[in-house]
């Protein structure tokens, strides 16, 4: 399996915990990664797109809000195991790394 | 005009960029993003904002639209671009070639006055040219469409290449550009140059220059099309596999509703 790239793996997770809309993902991406990935709408869409057409999210509901419209996005079970996967497959990249710094006598705590 | 209208008229002029199928389906929502994500008092698109829409709307009209599940395509489609490679190469030896002529034209101090050296060329520059392009252009074509689950595309993709099989196997007749420049010929200083161009659609068969050695010939003549016919043969079999039938059935299915949508909303205005 390829590595997934950050910014789709961070709409993933912010998909986890239940539906969201564009704008609901973009604030959360941006928390998730402590402020450090602000997502452009342009890229969000593109990558919630091709989420779409691989069937790893699926549109959930529509609502409008003030004359907006909002669609709602879900994770598919398919995108959910894929997430999983990617979230323990950086789990152990980093729990490795962990160790082998302490094994070096390094700062890690 | 208030600023928030003024704002929204140049997001929706960005949102241009983007395919009409995908503004119809996500226009609205992604302009809400927009105007959400906005400081409050601005009054036009930023830089930054504007090259991104830009840059996502013209990747969602150039990119193959082949979801992972339909691996077959997917394939397919890579083994066309392959194929669409192997041509640029062609045209890039080519390149080389047409300019070698001209050095050896120089080196070798034919007698032939400046003007016709540059007008044979040039008349054989452009026609190579063009007859190199336009299988890199059939090549890039077929991808896309293809790419796009357009039925058409895969017929239109197995007639070609059936025609190009045929033409390799000499059943048929290529499509000949004979340029005997005459300039050159009336000088008897070079045999006249056949140039011998297939502007079949996906092979094409280089200039057989005098004196240029058998590497080129090679090259162009065998080797560029055995692989060009190779990554076509590839393409069209995965192409017609019953996996890929799936994946052609539901975009023509998509497509159809999409058209039905379009003409239901005109309806109503």
């Amino acid at each position: 399996m390829r590595a997934m790239q950050e910014a789709t793996f961070l709409i993933l997770t912010a998909l986890a915990s239940g539906a969201q809309h564009g704008y609901g993902i973009i604030t959360d991406v941006q928390e998730i990664s402590g402020g450090r990935v602000r997502l452009r709408p342009g890229t969000l869409y593109t990558a919630l797109d091709r989420l779409r057409a691989d069937e790893l999210i699926v549109p959930d509901r529509e609502e409008v809000v003030d004359g907006r419209l909002r669609r709602y996005y879900r994770l598919t079970p398919a995108g959910t195991t894929l997430l999983a996967a990617e979230a323990a497959r950086l789990q152990a990249h980093a729990a490795a790394a962990l160790r082998r710094l302490d094994l070096a006598g390094g700062t890690a705590t | 005009m208030t600023d928030q209208a003024h704002l929204e008229r140049g997001y929706r002029r960005l949102l241009a960029w983007y395919p009409r199928a995908f503004r119809d389906e996500h226009g609205p929502e992604i302009l809400a993003v927009l105007m959400a994500c906005v400081p409050d008092g601005q009054r036009r698109p930023g830089l930054a904002e504007s090259a991104d829409l830009i840059r996502s709307g013209l990747w969602m009209r150039l990119r193959p639209s082949v979801p992972r599940s339909a691996r077959t395509v997917r394939a397919a489609v890579q083994f066309i671009c392959a194929g669409a490679a192997v041509s640029t190469v062609s045209l890039i030896i080519v390149l080389a070639v047409i300019v070698d002529i001209r050095v050896r034209h120089a080196v070798l101090g034919h007698r032939l006055i400046a003007a016709q050296v540059s007008q044979v060329n040039t008349s054989v520059i452009m026609q190579v040219i063009v007859s190199c392009l336009v299988p890199v252009a059939v090549w890039l074509w077929m991808a896309r469409a293809n790419g796009r689950g357009r039925n058409w595309a895969r017929i239109l993709f197995t007639v070609l290449f059936g025609l190009t099989t045929l033409t390799l196997a000499g059943v048929i007749p290529p499509p000949v550009i004979n340029i005997a420049s005459s300039a050159v010929a009336s000088n008897s200083i070079v045999p006249p140059s056949v140039i011998t161009i297939s502007v079949g659609p996906m092979v094409s068969m280089m200039p057989f220059i005098p004196g240029l050695g058998p590497v080129v010939p090679v090259l162009t003549g065998l080797v560029v099309p055995a692989l060009a016919w190779l990554a076509g043969a590839a393409a069209m079999c995965l192409l017609w596999l019953p996996a890929s039938n799936a994946f052609f059935r539901s975009q023509g299915s998509l497509q159809a509703r999409r058209r039905a949508q379009r003409a239901e909303l005109e309806r109503i205005r």
